[in-house]
């Protein structure tokens, strides 16, 4: 079974057509890929499909707006993924 | 139809809240200074506004799933195909429904029949957000009393 990283690396590079090879969990998904608002709803819809979750996108964009995070928590992908975990394991616990 | 005002459906058909499914009617004006330039002597609806058609169906359809407290803008256009001409006088039935609900989008599949026969469809992605101000909610509370909104369908 592949990593949250390797999916996720694989779905942006499918999605925004930018090379797998460049992407690494250190890569902003704003900074460093160039990726823009639009093009993060693609990733985020594939996101949700993929892992059976509902990316909070809305609530991470407010906390960044309200200074209360940065991007870097949520864009950065090894955060990302480590955020997608979260998302996935309170899903597993509330369907037990 | 009152494609000057971009006001693209006439009534709806059908909403239903379980199945996040929606069915419009709307017809094509039988004249309009659009047909003088698309095309000459052959007049066809243009593709575009078509497309405007399905997105603001599955704008309708949104509108109704988050009880009228959020507005949707259009945000993409996928896989868009005009299978068809549409012409002047001509009924549309527009269909969408829901595929994904996101954290401020929507996806959703939409479709144009005429008499029963696939026109167009596409996949379209809607963002959304809270009423920016009064005006537009007055307005798209006086749009969906045109179009017959079905306001008994929404949460109490």
């Amino acid at each position: 079974m592949s990593s949250t990283f390797d999916q996720v690396a694989t779905i942006i590079a499918e999605t925004c057509d930018i090379p797998r090879d460049t992407i690494t969990p250190d890569s902003h998904a704003i900074d460093d890929l160039g990726i823009d608002s639009l093009d993060f709803l693609d990733i985020a819809f594939a996101i949700d499909k993929a892992f059976g979750i509902k990316l909070p996108l809305e609530k991470w964009t407010q906390e960044v707006n309200d200074g209360k995070a940065t991007t870097e928590q949520y864009f950065v992908l090894k955060n990302l993924c480590a955020r997608i975990d979260e998302l996935v394991a309170a899903k597993g616990a509330g369907a037990t | 139809m009152r494609i000057e005002y971009f006001q693209l459906i006439d009534r709806i058909l059908d909403l239903n809240m379980d199945e996040k499914t929606i069915s419009v009617e709307a017809q094509v004006p039988k004249e309009s200074t659009i047909f003088e330039g698309h095309f000459p002597g052959y007049p066809i609806m243009p593709g575009v506004l078509l497309i405007e058609a399905m997105a603001q169906t599955a704008g309708w359809l949104l509108l109704a799933l988050m009880n009228f407290e959020r507005m949707p803008f259009l945000a993409a256009v996928k896989e868009a195909k005009m299978r068809g001409f549409v012409t002047p006088g001509e009924v549309l039935t527009v269909e969408a429904n829901l595929v994904h609900e996101g954290s401020g989008y929507a996806i959703t599949d939409a479709k144009i029949k005429v008499a029963g026969k696939l026109r167009c469809n596409s996949t379209i992605m809607l963002t959304h957000v809270p009423f920016p101000n009064p005006d537009l909610r007055r307005h798209m509370d006086a749009m969906a009393e045109r179009i017959g909104f079905p306001k008994q369908a929404l949460l109490p």
